[in-house]
């Protein structure tokens, strides 16, 4: 009668339960591929995507969907600029290499616009080939809205949502010096010349995407990217909200950032914050949460993520995704569904969730679960409430992410960007290069063949 | 006509030559170094001088896609010069001996092939491969690579059949041999040299390139240069692959120019000075 | 019969060299002659990849070239190509020169190091990207940390208006030095000693043989390695595409780099083509320069 054995008892019980659980689960997986009982076995998918690491979860998971469909999977990652800017010119020279890819939110736009992509609508709504417990509205609407056109139609399924937040990541020394976390922009201007230089530490620090960071600006301060997109896309990049907002980063950018922050990735932006060098900075919440999970950060007990500040004028932070379409050209359309349709399911997203952590995932049922509500509340701060606020806000303001899903964005995207950096090189006056900029994004855009 | 040095008075700083030669080599040394070394200690500073060299960046190149490349680029770099040679050599030949009036236009046009930027190339060959369904293919990047390889052939190989005197010829002719036997047992073997040098720089060049492969390529056909700058990973420069990467791509080329260094500066001078 | 031969071998190497020669012209004009009218006929369209039909629009011909005359950004990049290859050719030049004096007058004893002086140049020039890309990382490169330790905090190169071109000059100087380095070695290796024992014997010091003996007899060479040099710095894209990106603003951005830009980032193949065909007249130009020299040079030996 040893003390052991009730809990053998009941660990055996648990066993046999979780093996029942598993196998159910498993069964509602392979729900699809029994109904279609491998009608696609020998086919081989090509897919790309970019390096992420949504994409290495998946790959482990992926050997299960090819025994279950006998769809072989090849799928190629590539870092983020090379993949762009091969997935541009694969899409637009109408290529049928790859039978799923990765719909980039930069490009989005111009791809659906262009009518690159499949229309998945007559995949996700068609019970033929997707059982309606996938719910493709369970979406969140501001992930899904760079894939729709203006009829509405789907083009892509969101597998990643960004949500800009900020990250804090020395409350301590905030504490210390009698600072509050900062809600307006002017409290941040204060705050990141008050924390600059303390402890070695930049007060702010951001990356070379400023066509990313700088809109939530313009639209602070009152102004724009376009007039009234998607309609209206005359540049306003002269107003002067738009100029007060340049104004505004690149004085963050030039006084309280690392030195060479101009030519700072991403992920030298992250190094510096969760190695405690710089203070704050505002991107998406996959960025910023590292603070907080990632094993190699200094600032785990001294961090915290919550919304970025609101201008003036109103809150409109920014919202991305990243989403898996399938090219107008692909040559195994039905097999692509079948993989996306997996990839994307409410069984797989929630696996990934509790397996990994990974959770800018972008159906609301599963980031309104348990599990991700617990994977995401570090240091009693609620993440998933702040990532799911943040990626609604659009659907419940106006839509004020639409100058993304204007199909000539890229060529402004840069224009911006450039703008940025003669102000922070100190070249010009915020004033000045905005007009050169309203310049040569009013010429690259004519050359395109829109009416401004 | 001796050729003696012309020597500066003594002192110019006994050691002065290898000075300039490792300060000059830095940079690379510094690469080198790094793809040895345990990624903590990479941004260690200051860099520690001796260290446990590791070879983990290495073996993570081979388990990601790295060896493809590397076959890719052998191929289509091994390939392009065989057949720039093939064809190129007996233009050169023809092109030396050339006694119309053509020789400066041609040699012109055949000039600026090489020199043209590439971008000339890729546009038109990018929509023509995309018709074709030569993107992402070897052939492909072999046939672009012949429009610089080719012209650098004619090129290099011209002066060295001037210096075959024709009287040679002749008087191999008037035993009765043919033209081809001529040529291929009495003036190759001259001019034996210059093929190993003109095939080593042909080599180099196509090996080198990058904006062609960039361009032309996905996934199937890429090259080991445009594989070093996919190591840009979008959640993390890994220095320790990057340095590792960028030495393995660079090994074959330092070899073969090392093997060949006697060649290397005849083989240019022959090509730019005496024209 | 003397006369017979003779005449047949003339008609016997014609016949081969026409043999031999055909075969590359007709690759040539297939893979060279071709795209280069093709990229005439692109610029000619608004052609763009998005826009199916595009490619074959010739009601506006003339419409990229007009589009030259007013973009500013064009007119930007010419001058930063011209700052940029002026720069780097002289200091190439310079140094190379330089590199090749010092080894020859060491020449017994180094023998075996000259060679090496070489690999800067053979290293793919992506590879050299990246070192040059690392080295300019603030966080990663020794440069930073030891200015930092000796108290003076440098300025990030390639994120500074007024440095980045400078930074890019330094690494395509590195790189292409040993070209006019080679050159010049081999050309000095073959200067007459006589000429410079009698200027010395005539009393004149190392600087006076080197003005009035070496720099004449080197300066056929040095002219070449010039035009050679200016040909290829038009070429320049796996620097700035890596360290720069055609930054910060557009400070670094060469003509080559804002074509590559225009085609392959914007899908503007057609005004790319235009920019392109502007860039192959200039590389044009300059090559007829360079074999006219040329042929001058071996006509005068």
């Amino acid at each position: 009668m040893s003390f052991t054995e009730p809990k053998d008892l009941s660990r055996r019980q648990l066993l046999r339960a979780a093996g029942a659980t598993a196998a159910t689960a498993g069964a509602v997986m392979a729900f699809p591929a029994i109904a279609q009982s491998k009608k696609f076995g020998g086919v081989k998918l090509r897919g790309a995507a970019y390096q992420h690491g949504f994409f290495n979860h998946l790959k482990k998971y992926i050997p299960e969907f090819e025994a279950a469909t006998g769809i072989t999977v090849d799928l190629q990652l590539s870092a983020f600029p090379v993949y762009n800017q091969q997935a541009d010119l694969e899409l637009s020279s109408g290529g049928s290499a790859w039978d799923f890819c990765n719909v980039t939110f930069i490009f989005a736009a111009r791809w659906v616009a262009a009518g690159l992509l499949q229309d998945l609508d007559t995949f996700s709504r068609d019970t033929k080939y997707t059982p309606a417990s996938w719910s493709p509205d369970d979406f969140v609407k501001g992930a899904q809205l760079p894939y729709m056109d203006a009829a509405g139609k789907t083009y892509g399924y969101a597998w990643e949502g960004g949500a800009m937040l900020m990250g804090i990541s020395r409350m301590d020394l905030m504490k210390k010096y009698n600072l509050k976390p900062p809600t307006t922009f002017e409290e941040l201007g204060k705050v990141a010349e008050a924390m600059h230089g303390k402890d070695d530490m930049a007060g702010f620090v951001s990356s070379n995407l400023h066509h990313w960071y700088l809109p939530p600006y313009m639209q602070g301060f009152g102004g724009d990217v376009f007039a009234n997109p998607p309609g209206d896309i005359t540049p306003t990049l002269t107003t002067s909200a738009a100029v007060e907002a340049v104004d505004f980063y690149t004085r963050l950018l030039s006084k309280y950032s690392p030195q060479g922050v101009l030519s700072y990735t991403e992920d030298q932006a992250r190094a510096a914050l969760i190695g405690g060098r710089a203070n704050i900075n505002i991107h998406s919440s996959s960025w910023v949460t590292s603070m907080l999970t990632a094993p190699e950060s200094k600032v785990k007990e001294t961090a915290l993520v919550m919304r970025m500040p609101a201008g003036p004028k109103g809150d409109f932070p920014a919202s991305n995704s990243q989403g898996l379409g399938i090219p107008k050209n692909a040559k195994n359309k039905e097999a692509a569904w079948e993989f996306i349709k997996w990839a994307l399911s409410p069984e797989i997203t929630t696996r990934i969730v509790k397996d990994t952590g990974h959770s800018s995932i972008c159906r609301r049922a599963v980031i309104s679960g348990a599990d991700h509500k617990r994977v995401n509340t570090i240091n009693g701060q609620d993440l998933s409430k702040l990532y799911l606020e943040v990626l609604e806000q659009p659907g419940k303001t106006r839509n004020y992410m639409a100058y993304r899903t204007v199909k000539e964005f890229p060529v402004v995207s840069d224009v911006l960007n450039k703008a940025v950096e003669r102000v922070v090189s100190g070249q010009m006056k915020a004033a000045e290069s905005m007009k050169v900029a309203q310049d040569a994004a009013v010429d690259a855009l004519r050359r395109t063949g829109a009416r401004v | 006509m001796t050729t003696t040095r012309y020597k500066r008075p003594g002192h110019v700083a006994a050691w002065a030559v290898p000075l300039l030669l490792f300060v000059m080599l830095l940079p690379f040394l510094w690469l080198l170094q790094m793809s040895f070394k345990p990624t903590p200690m990479i941004l260690e500073f200051p860099p520690r001088l001796l260290f446990m060299p590791t070879v983990e960046h290495y073996v993570g190149l081979w388990q990601g896609g790295f060896p493809e490349s590397f076959v890719n680029s052998l191929i289509t770099s091994g390939v392009s010069t065989l057949m720039a040679l093939v064809i190129g050599v007996p233009a050169a030949y023809a092109l030396s001996r050339w006694s119309g009036r053509g020789r400066f236009g041609l040699g012109l046009s055949i000039l600026l092939t090489r020199m043209a930027p590439p971008i000339a190339f890729t546009i038109p060959f990018f929509l023509a491969y995309r018709y074709l369904g030569l993107l992402d293919t070897r052939t492909g990047l072999i046939l672009i690579y012949m429009t610089f390889n080719l012209p650098l052939v004619i090129w290099m190989m011209q002066p060295f059949f001037d210096a075959v005197p024709a009287s040679l010829e002749e008087a191999a002719l008037m035993d009765g041999a043919g033209f081809p036997t001529v040529f291929a047992e009495i003036v190759l073997p001259m001019v034996s040299a210059g093929i190993a040098a003109t095939a080593i720089l042909c080599f180099l060049y196509a090996w080198n390139d990058f904006f062609f492969a960039l361009i032309l390529t996905r996934t199937d056909a890429r090259t080991a240069p445009v594989a070093v700058v996919n190591f840009m990973n979008y959640e993390g420069w890994e220095w320790g692959k990057i340095a590792a990467g960028g030495s393995l791509v660079m090994a074959p080329v330092l070899l073969f120019s090392l093997m060949v260094r006697r060649y290397l500066v005849s083989g240019l001078t022959a090509g730019a000075v005496k024209g | 019969m003397p006369a017979t031969p003779a005449l047949s071998y003339e008609a016997q190497r014609r016949r081969f060299t026409r043999m031999a020669i055909a075969p590359s012209l007709l690759f040539l004009l297939l893979v060279a002659g071709l795209p280069t009218a093709f990229l005439l006929v692109t610029s000619l369209t608004p052609g763009s990849l998005v826009n199916p039909g595009s490619l074959t629009d010739f009601r506006e011909p003339l419409a990229n070239y007009q589009n030259l005359v007013t973009d500013k950004r064009f007119h930007e990049t010419l001058w930063v190509q011209a700052r940029l290859s002026l720069y780097t050719v002289v200091l190439q030049v310079l140094l190379g020169t330089g590199m090749a004096l010092l080894v020859h007058s060491g020449q017994d004893r180094w023998q075996s190091l000259r060679h090496l002086f070489v690999i800067p140049m053979v290293l793919p020039p992506i590879v050299v990207a990246v070192i040059w890309k690392l080295i300019y990382t603030p966080d990663i490169s020794p440069i930073f940390h030891t200015a930092k330790a000796l108290g003076f905090m440098l300025p990030a190169f390639t994120s500074h208006a007024d440095f980045a071109l400078a930074a890019i000059v330094v690494a395509d100087t590195w790189e292409w030095a040993p070209f006019t380095y080679l050159m010049v070695l081999a050309a000095l290796q073959n200067l007459p000693g006589e000429y410079v024992e009698a200027a010395r014997m005539d009393g004149a010091n190392a600087l006076r043989v080197f003005q009035h003996i070496v720099l004449p007899y080197i300066a056929p060479v040095l002219m070449v390695c010039t035009l050679f040099r200016l040909i290829d710095s038009i070429k320049a894209f796996p620097l700035i595409f890596l360290i720069t990106g055609g930054g910060p603003g557009s400070v670094t951005e060469v003509t080559n780099y804002y074509a590559y830009l225009l085609a392959f980032n914007y899908g503007e193949l057609g005004y790319s083509s235009a920019v392109t065909v502007v860039l192959l007249s200039i590389t044009v130009v300059i090559s007829w320069l360079a074999m006219r020299l040329n042929r001058n040079i071996s006509h005068q030996d």
